[in-house]
């Protein structure tokens, strides 16, 4: 085993990380821009350094992490997720240092974050993929295929680019204008994003379910799937609640579960990766793309299932085979995890910075916070906006949506706008608390954003004290 | 708590009356409502009403008057309470005792007439938690209080319509007993009738004979008495009271009542023990716990009591009623005639004759009050206010014994003029009773709402339709605030500031204790940074100073 990695990630993720290193004795050095420098991992790292100024660009430069990595006398780098973690220079270049990296191989990330060539694998290995192109050519060539596609499937069509991930890259269109003007827009939103233009289209299911199946693969060639998760409750394509299992019927769930270790087999995974599926109202389920990385909803799974999966990938990464086999994976209960961002619902989910004046978390039986902020924290407004990830176990669905409302009401988070009471809307929506959702549910739910966000009452009167002793009387009474 | 109260909210207003009919002895009303507005300007604060609620309601009381009056004006003006609120709290902390009004009849809790819609409107909002209504007309004129009648009976509420007592040659048994037969002759039987001495006028020999003859023209009829201390013999009056027959008397605890409400409950039972009159279900224990709290409590109130101590047995002469006699003083001081204050009084007592020497209670005690003030300032009736017009016009209600003399009509009615009108064709074509036109509710809630920017129910709507302006203040203020009332009376009325390590501690609605304690206080310019430990979470509030806020 390790005796001191790197993680080369920020925020929750990097404390995750660290959590579990920690429990097996490894070290850990911490990254962090200037512009990230009170961020909560800084803190609880055996040490922390500086890679640079920030914003952003430092956690994305491969050299410097290297250099800081080796320097500091790491075996391995843990990339987490987002900046890096799907980038396969980085793990080409750990490899090129003697560094281990806590991942995938980067033949695999490459393969994988194609979609093209992921689709050709799993078709290759027989598993059903959503119909779609192959990357189309460029200029009016490329609009022919379109328009070709559009006509032997028909319409809604999504745009994908190749190199997407996490929500970004996709476009639905509706008809043809929209798809020839798709296809120009799209390129360049591609370009922008991942430094590579292609793209390539698909049919649009309606309102599929997103169900995806968590796996673990070691470098002998033994794998085990942990599950599947829910996660159709995505706003824009971005995941917003995810659930484990996610109760499928038994014989759907072994089928996609065995489906997804064919998938992780055929494209030689290792590590820990998500293989998603979409499916649709008849229950069939297609291939949708393999997620090579930790997730941010791998705690859900962690929960039902007891198996820490950071310390797998530790094990995986130092050539150690899989100490667990299928059958000692035991489900029980049922997880939900849904991550509380600084952003003000109302205000189409605009990032919400600021200084967190109070924070009160909830704890308890079947509560887990993976957190990355403190009280007196000054959010900086370069990163992404969570604050904080709630997770919750209970013994059954119901149990479970309880204990997440109860959660949540015992959340007290001031000095930013949070998601809290639009999740708190949707843990006392019927429709959630009877599982009646799919892709569709945050647009067919505008409803949700009704709610009146009040102050807290001794706040409020605490604001009259403070002007009863700024007056040195209270100035309302005489 | 005890639940061996003799009379409950829980039961019917008929098998109350019946059990004040049956049950040997006396009853008694507390009267904070009162307590508060004639001796503390009205400022007992709800944190000390339900800090010895639960005493005052093992003590046994018939009633608890809390409502009523000035007072509802004053919760949300000066003590940041919604008075629905208030009730909920009070009857939540006192379920074993009834609750108690006083209602101006035609003027509800405010001093001019309202129309009849929004009178029975704001009677429906409140009779929800009122189970006795002390209803007064200040010129005694039965019709003025009617709607109010009606909608008590309505709600099977127990209603208490007075008279309104005061002494002179018109003021005889004889009228108040024909006053008591026209209230009667509206309402039937099953009320209380109450005697209101507002002034705490007449010897305790005259009071005794005025019990006696209502009770032999009306042998079945229950009689509570309500009277003041203003000269110092309140339990002197409440004896012959009841030895004459009065079922109920209105008293305050002794750890409060001062000199111009009423005199104590417990020197009131221990004088008439005495002479052989039980007041039945009364404990004592109770009594004295809320009184050795009140002490205690007494001190953050201190500054509204009235500068001038002791008993004002002149009050026989100028009749103010005993809340208006109290802050007299303060208003006399406040317009820099404190040295001209026995010129002020002895004006009173000459108007209140010239004007027809109705009682001087509200409204008429402050329509008295600015007219003596305006006299003494700028000579007799050469500044009359419209509310002295009104009166003199009938608006009000007719004089009940006589009309003001020619000189004041003319005086009074033709200032400011400009058409010319003689006062005798002004009364001829404007005078007499106008009862206002019914508003628009429903056009009023919509012009609240829009105000207020939120949904308004019936309860903030019957504020608002007797105080708008002081309404929408008020419940802007929670909105930004919260429930104040929460704070207990030595924060509420701090002077000076707070130290720094200082720690406030308070129960909220549900019981629950809340801390918050002082860190540091930092002035910038006219800002103030007060950093806090609110339930132990730090937080700090920036106050801008503003001139118009506070004067200094």
């Amino acid at each position: 085993m390790f005796k001191k990695i790197l993680v080369a990630n920020r925020g929750e993720i990097a404390l995750r990380i660290l959590r579990s290193a920690q429990e097996l004795g490894i070290r850990v050095v911490t990254i962090y821009e200037e512009t990230d420098r009170e961020a909560l991992h800084t803190m609880h790292a055996d040490e922390a350094v500086c890679i640079g100024p920030g914003p952003r660009k430092d956690y994305l430069n491969i050299d410097k992490i290297i250099r800081v990595a080796l320097n500091s006398g790491c075996e391995a780098i843990h990339p987490g997720y987002g900046f890096l973690a799907e980038n396969p220079a980085f793990p080409e270049e750990c490899t090129k240092a003697g560094l281990a990296f806590i991942g995938p191989p980067p033949e695999v990330i490459k393969n994988l974050g194609s979609k093209v060539i992921a689709r050709k694998i799993m078709t290759d290995a027989g598993i059903p993929v959503i119909p779609g192109t192959s990357i189309l050519s460029e200029g009016t060539e490329g609009e022919k295929e379109a328009l070709k596609f559009a006509a032997e499937y028909g319409f809604p069509i999504m745009i994908k680019a190749v190199a997407g991930g996490g929500g970004r890259g996709i476009r639905m269109v509706e008809d043809e204008k929209s798809l020839l003007e798709g296809l120009k827009r799209s390129r360049s939103e591609a370009k922008m994003a991942f430094g590579n233009d292609q793209i390539y289209l698909e049919k649009t299911l309606a309102n599929p379910r997103h169900v995806e199946v968590q796996v673990l693969a070691d470098q002998f060639g033994n794998v085990v799937h942990m599950g599947t998760r829910n996660c159709s409750i995505q706003r824009r394509h971005q995941k917003l609640i995810e659930i484990a299992p996610a109760n499928l019927p038994q014989r759907m769930k072994k089928k996609i579960c065995d489906t997804a270790i064919t998938a992780a087999i055929a494209s030689k995974y290792e590590s820990a990766g998500t293989v998603e599926f979409l499916i649709d109202e008849d229950d069939n389920f297609y291939f949708l793309e393999v997620n090579t990385r930790i997730q941010v909803e791998h705690t859900v799974t962690e929960m039902i299932t007891g198996i820490d999966l950071i310390r797998e990938q530790f094990k995986i990464a130092s050539h150690q085979p899989l100490s667990i086999r299928q059958d000692d994976i035991v489900e029980r209960g049922t997880a939900i995890e849904l991550r509380i961002n600084a952003e003000d619902p109302k205000n189409n989910f605009l990032a919400s910075p600021g200084k967190i004046q109070v924070y009160i978390s909830p704890g308890g039986h079947g509560i887990r916070l993976d957190g990355a902020v403190y009280q007196g924290y000054e959010i900086p407004r370069y990163y992404d906006s969570m604050l904080v990830k709630l997770t919750v176990y209970g013994f059954n669905w119901l149990e479970a949506v309880d204990r997440l409302r109860r959660a949540l009401n015992n959340f007290v988070i001031l000095g930013v706008n949070t998601t809290i009471p639009y999740f708190q809307q949707i843990v006392n929506d019927p429709d959630f608390i009877n599982q009646r959702f799919d892709t569709s549910y945050i647009d067919t739910h505008p409803h949700l954003l009704d709610y009146v966000e009040e102050e807290r009452d001794m706040d409020k009167i605490a604001k009259l004290i403070a002007e009863i002793n700024a007056y040195k009387e209270n100035p309302y009474i005489y | 708590m005890s639940k061996t109260n003799l009379i409950t909210p829980k039961m019917s207003s008929e098998d109350i009356l019946g059990i004040l009919r049956e049950t040997p002895g006396y009853f008694l009303t507390n009267n904070e409502r009162d307590v508060s507005q004639s001796d503390f300007k009205n400022r007992i604060l709800p944190q000390t009403t339900l800090k010895v609620a639960p005493y005052r309601d093992e003590t046994g009381y018939f009633a608890f008057e809390i409502s009523g009056g000035a007072s509802i004006h004053v919760d949300i003006l000066k003590k940041q309470i919604d008075p629905f609120e208030k009730l909920r709290l009070v009857r939540r902390a006192m379920p074993n005792t009834l609750l108690q009004t006083v209602c101006r009849g035609a003027n509800l809790f405010g001093y001019r007439h309202y129309p009849k819609n929004v009178i029975r409107f704001t009677v429906r909002q409140f009779t929800k938690y009122i189970d006795v209504w002390r209803v007064y007309d200040f010129l005694n004129h039965v019709p003025n209080m009617i709607p109010v009648f009606e909608e008590v009976k309505k709600a099977k509420k127990i209603l208490m319509p007075c008279i309104c007592f005061s002494t002179g040659p018109e003021h005889t048994d004889e009228f108040y007993v024909k006053k008591v037969g026209e209230i009667l002759d509206v309402t039937g039987k099953d009320i209380i009738l109450g005697i209101k001495n507002h002034s705490g006028l007449g010897s305790p020999k005259r009071i005794g004979q005025l019990v006696h003859s209502i009770v032999k023209a009306y042998p079945d009829l229950i009689i509570q008495y309500h009277g003041h201390n203003t000269d110092g013999n309140d339990l002197g009056r409440m004896c012959e009271a009841v030895m004459a027959g009065a079922k109920i008397c209105e008293v305050s605890d002794h750890g409060f009542g001062g000199v111009y409400s009423q005199a104590p409950a417990l020197t009131l039972i221990q004088v008439l023990n005495d002479y052989g009159y039980k007041a039945p279900g009364i404990k004592i224990q109770p009594l004295l716990d809320c009184s050795d709290i009140l002490r205690r409590e007494r001190r953050y109130y201190e500054q509204f009591e009235s500068p001038f101590k002791g008993f004002d047995p002149t009050v026989r002469r100028h009749k103010m009623t005993g809340g208006a006699a109290g802050s007299s003083f303060e208003q006399a001081e406040k317009i820099g005639l404190l040295d001209r204050f026995h010129e002020i009084f002895d004006e009173i007592a000459k108007v209140l004759k010239e004007l027809g020497n109705f009682w001087a209670t509200t409204p008429g005690s402050q329509i008295l009050w600015t007219t003596a003030v305006s006299n003494v300032l700028h000579g007799r009736y050469e500044r009359p206010s419209d509310d002295l017009k009104n009166l003199i016009l009938g608006r009000y209600g007719p004089f009940p014994f006589y009309d003001p003399q020619e000189w004041i009509c003319q005086k009074v009615l033709e200032y400011q003029r400009t058409d010319r009108k003689k006062w005798h064709d002004i009364i001829a074509t404007e005078g007499g009773l106008r009862t206002p036109k019914d508003v628009d509710i429903e056009a009023k809630r919509s012009q609240f709402e829009k105000e207020l920017g939120e949904v308004v129910d019936d309860e903030k709507l019957c504020l608002y339709l007797q105080y708008p302006y002081d309404t929408l203040s008020y419940f802007r203020f929670t909105k930004e605030y919260g429930k104040t009332w929460l704070l207990p009376p030595d924060v509420w009325f701090r002077k000076g500031g707070f130290k720094e390590g200082e720690c406030i501690s308070f129960q909220d609605y549900e019981g629950k204790t809340h801390k918050i304690e002082f860190i540091s206080t930092r002035r910038e310019g006219n800002k103030v940074l007060t950093s806090l430990l609110v339930d132990h979470n730090f937080q700090t509030f920036t106050t801008e100073l503003r001139d118009n806020l506070v004067s200094r």
